[in-house]
């Protein structure tokens, strides 16, 4: 039998440390900021890319139907849209007010974020869903007076197939994995918040 | 700059054990405790500047390591107790002593209580002052006596029942 004062001593006289020296924390922040700094950049210029090829695309082709230069802007918007939002994601993760919140106000904060993406990543993607296949059925208005009637009646067929199992199959699957995800953190996250009140 | 690392370097001296402590009785690994506690540093380096002397260094890098082992579940499914105190074993099994399993029973007991008695009695064994304890926690002073006193009956209790089995 032992009391709490014989634990302390025994807490005291551990012996596991932290084997993480000061340089390699130093190392960490400089390899950290690069890291994060290159995801961006990366993700600016694959977005860049993107958009200056539909705007590329807009004044080099000419196109017969306005539609269709409709589609190009819904797809630019729809690409900007999602780029701000990750954006602004990785500043408010990084935001230092949080971190030194209590810590009760600190899982409130972590809750009302994982909503905030949870929300972006599944109802949020069904508009971006809807944006996507307008500016489809827009592109294919353009495509009804190219291609021979067989070639587009194909092409409409696997574009709405592939839709539907995107829509059916894929994001089904993917909305009820992240909402069991996210009511679980959510549980634990309401289970600590509790502790501390 | 040379003087902020010079700070950094006091500042990582003087509490890097301490936070290291807190991380692994919350987590009850060692190898998620490091990454846990170079975590906590480098959000401290990115903050240093903001650091507006209303309360000590080490209460503000505390508070910064209880947000960081918070955000942990973030990323991190939690594991079952069982699960956590495999790893506590495996962590002490290269050398083992009395005094080791001794000591990875206790880390063992901690792992047994909710997360924010984890917190708190870490902190505690580490003999932070009280007040600076319910500052870091966000409780009053009065409330944390009352927790402390609970927790500290809890992890005795818990202890001397693993040692009996």
């Amino acid at each position: 039998m032992k009391g709490f004062d014989e634990i302390q001593q025994l807490w005291q006289g551990q012996k596991p440390e932290p084997n993480v020296s000061f340089e390699t924390i130093l190392k960490r922040v400089k390899s950290d900021r690069t890291a994060l700094s290159r995801k961006l950049f990366w993700q600016s210029v694959a977005v860049g890319v993107v958009v200056l090829t539909a705007l590329w695309i807009g004044i080099a082709v000419d196109f017969s139907t306005w539609t269709t230069y409709l589609a190009l802007a819904i797809l630019v918007g729809c690409i900007g849209y999602y780029f701000a939002n990750q954006l602004n994601d990785y500043k408010d993760i990084r935001r230092s007010s949080h971190l030194l919140a209590k810590p009760q106000d600190y899982i409130n904060y972590l809750r009302a974020f994982q909503q905030k993406r949870y929300r972006f990543n599944t109802r949020t993607y069904t508009t971006y869903e809807i944006c996507v296949a307008a500016a489809f059925a827009l592109y294919g208005i353009e495509m009804y007076f190219i291609l021979p009637l067989l070639t587009f009646a194909g092409i409409f067929i696997l574009v709405i197939l592939w839709f539907l199992i995107c829509h059916f199959v894929f994001m089904k699957q993917y909305i009820k994995s992240e909402h069991m995800r996210i009511e679980e953190m959510i549980d634990n996250l309401e289970r600590i918040k509790n502790q501390f009140e | 700059m040379s003087s902020q690392r010079q700070l950094f370097q006091q500042l990582f001296d003087e509490n890097s054990k301490k936070v290291y402590h807190l991380c692994y009785g919350y987590t009850g690994d060692s190898d998620s405790a490091n990454d846990l506690m170079q975590e906590t540093f480098i959000k401290v380096w990115q903050n240093l500047d903001r650091f507006r002397n209303e309360s000590q260094f080490s209460t503000w890098i505390y508070r910064i390591a209880v947000n960081t082992c918070l955000s942990y579940l973030r990323t991190v499914k939690r594991r079952t107790t069982d699960e956590l105190n495999d790893t506590i074993i495996e962590n002490y099994t290269e050398e083992p002593s009395e005094k080791q399993e001794q000591i990875a029973l206790l880390y063992k007991s901690i792992s047994q209580l909710d997360e924010n008695e984890r917190i708190i009695i870490t902190m505690v064994l580490d003999e932070v002052p009280y007040p600076e304890i319910a500052e870091v926690a966000g409780i009053s002073e009065g409330n944390l006596r009352v927790k402390i006193h609970r927790i500290k009956h809890k992890l005795t209790e818990i202890y001397n029942s693993n040692e009996r089995l």
